[in-house]
């Protein structure tokens, strides 16, 4: 077991709320690591906190032992985590092409060598990299128009596509396969179990459990800010905690007749 | 006769402009800086010629005394030297250029330093009130540029017959114009571009993607700036003085703001357009101002038609125009063309 990603009792204040209390997780290497949790758990603010863009007021983030806790979130992402948004950020008057474009590093994007054109084989690559993906989640057809024209569903694809496209070591998503259909979703994950494999490893946050669970490898439950279970599929769906928490009292929902 | 300066005039300001509103495309169209300090960057390169030039060649020919009356007699003592001898001017001309360009980009940078975490409103007043204090300054202190008195820039063209001074001259800034929107396109047409709009989209998906946002933001004003500058520095040897009052921000940054909106953010050739059309409109406004007055039985002074009917434009545009004349258009590089080429034949 090699642990990627690490926080030690990582706590963020709101003004005397603790949207997260003390927060332990490790994120195991090549691994899919999911959070779960009722709305307001505190998983997105951990999110944005590990992807620096919330500062921690308390503890600890280590990233393959290297601490990069409250350092920029473009520092961040250099260490090799990249990250997605629950509302799907693009770039509204690029193209779907541009959008993914934009999730690697360009010698071109320097002033000085774009003038010498030092960025024409870089660029050959990521081209060919992104429509490949835009292929795979079935955006191709989409490729030259502007972002702002697609649909909801699309954009949560190309938020996702733009993830998988940049170079990291740790992917982080929150909510990625919330509002996709089920054959696409199932596809998805598919994709990532493959990247699995290839030495990426994700951490994701997510509601749709009928569909993501049959993929993880490791659970952490979070209430309140706090990591209240942690273990595999099978052990947290039997957790009375985590059933009363998250997944619903079902036996008192049948004694009250719902 | 008239007619020839009227082409003139336009071929001056269209190269003038063309530099201005060129660089300010690059940090507010592609990176949605909004600079209310351009005219500042063009002042930078008028000090240059003005302030640091004259100095120097103060310097040279044992020259003492107030930088008003200095110019004057380093003025004529210069034109004489360079009737003589044409590759010092061309060289004063050259290296004013170079050096306006260094000090443009250098105070691009130190302005917009403390600045460049502001959102885009605040961030624009505050570039409008670093400009207006440098302007400020630079009008009412007499040891710099000579405030209000100005001071003479010497005629790098001093060799050329007078009656031929002013073609020449705007043949100069049309290749300086040329050679800046070249520049600027290259490096627009590039992962730059492309970067500097997918900042101006969403600043926070392009930190999350690794681009140091607030450093892209400084060295994009500085580019843009040294620039501007360039502008600067022709029009003081254009007008062989230089005062600040020359430098307002109407002039220098309201109508470029307006000709790139006019023109079409974002897109180069949209900024040719946009400059084109106002100059052509402005100094025909300019000339034949008496005339529209006297037949439009306007009820105010001539000299405010122009402000009023580039304010009504401005309205107009952003209402019911936004995009301009000429779309943005996603950037093309050589090997997304080749992508098109292979989708077509997929096809």
């Amino acid at each position: 077991m090699k642990e990627i990603l690490k926080t030690k009792n990582l706590s963020k204040f709101f003004y005397g709320l603790k949207a997260l209390d003390r927060v332990n997780i490790n994120v195991e290497k090549d691994k899919l690591t999911l959070i779960i949790g009722p709305n307001g758990s505190g998983k997105t603010t951990l999110i944005n906190v590990i992807s620096g863009f919330y500062k921690a007021d308390e503890g600890q983030i280590l990233f393959n032992g290297m601490d990069i806790t409250n350092k920029p979130p473009h520092e961040i992402n250099w260490h090799g985590i990249v990250r997605t948004f629950q509302v799907p950020q693009p770039l509204k008057k690029l193209t779907v092409l541009e959008n993914l474009l934009i999730a690697e590093q360009n010698p071109g994007e320097r002033i000085l060598n774009s003038l010498l054109k030092k960025w024409v084989k870089k660029e050959e690559e990521i081209v060919e990299k992104a429509y490949n993906y835009l292929e795979f989640l079935g955006l191709d057809h989409l490729w030259d128009s502007e972002a702002y024209k697609l649909s909801g569903g699309q954009l949560k694809l190309l938020e996702i596509g733009r993830a998988l496209m940049a170079n990291a070591k740790l992917i982080v998503m929150d909510e990625p396969i919330a509002g996709v259909n089920p054959v696409l979703a199932n596809n998805i994950l598919d994709r990532i179990t493959e990247l699995k494999k290839q030495g990426i490893t994700f951490l994701i946050v997510e509601h749709r459990l009928d569909i993501i669970l049959k993929y993880v490898d490791h659970v952490y439950v979070m209430a309140n800010g706090k990591v209240i279970a942690e273990g595999g599929a099978e052990e947290i769906l039997n957790n009375k905690e985590v059933i009363e928490v998250y997944l619903g009292a079902t036996d008192e929902a049948v004694k009250c007749g719902v | 006769m008239a007619q020839e300066y009227l082409i003139l005039d336009i071929v001056i300001w269209f190269g003038l402009y063309l530099i201005v509103c060129i660089s300010l495309n690059v940090e507010y169209g592609f990176g949605g800086i909004p600079n209310f300090g351009r005219a500042l960057a063009v002042l930078i390169g008028a000090i240059t010629v003005g302030g640091i030039v004259n100095r120097i060649l103060m310097a040279t020919f044992g020259v003492s005394g107030g930088i008003v009356e200095a110019s004057g007699l380093v003025k004529s003592v210069t034109n004489e030297i360079i009737a003589a001898n044409p590759a010092i001017g061309i060289g004063i001309l050259v290296a004013s250029l170079l050096l306006a360009a260094l000090l443009g980009a250098i105070t691009g940078a130190l302005f917009i330093l403390p600045s460049a975490k502001l959102s885009e409103d605040y961030l624009a007043i505050t570039l409008l009130a670093i400009s207006e204090v440098m302007f400020m300054v630079s009008y009412y202190n007499t040891d710099m540029i000579g405030g209000y008195y100005g001071v003479s820039v010497p005629n790098v063209l001093a060799f050329v017959p007078g009656e031929q001074r002013l073609s020449i001259f705007a043949l100069i800034i049309l290749l300086i114009a040329f050679l800046a929107y070249l520049l600027v396109d290259r490096v627009t047409n590039s992962p730059y571009g492309r970067l500097l709009r997918a900042i101006r989209e969403n600043e926070m998906v392009a930190e999350a993607y690794g681009k140091n946002v607030m450093v892209v933001r400084i060295k994009t004003v500085a580019f843009g700036s040294a620039i501007a500058a360039l502008a600067g520095a022709l029009y003081a040897y254009y007008s062989v003085n230089v005062i600040a009052s020359s430098f307002s921000r109407v002039e220098w940054t309201f109508y470029p703001f307006l000709m790139i909106l006019l023109g079409g953010l974002a897109n180069n050739k949209g900024v040719i357009a946009g400059v084109l059309a106002f100059v052509t409109v402005k100094v025909l406004l300019m000339v034949y101002k008496f005339e529209i007055t006297a037949a439009l039985h306007l009820p105010f002074e001539a000299v405010w038609l122009e402000y009023i009917m580039f304010g009504i434009l401005m309205l107009i545009i952003l209402i019911y125009k936004p995009e301009g004349l000429i779309k943005e258009k996603p950037i093309m590089t050589d090997p997304i063309k080749r992508l098109v080429d292979k989708i077509k034949k997929a096809k």
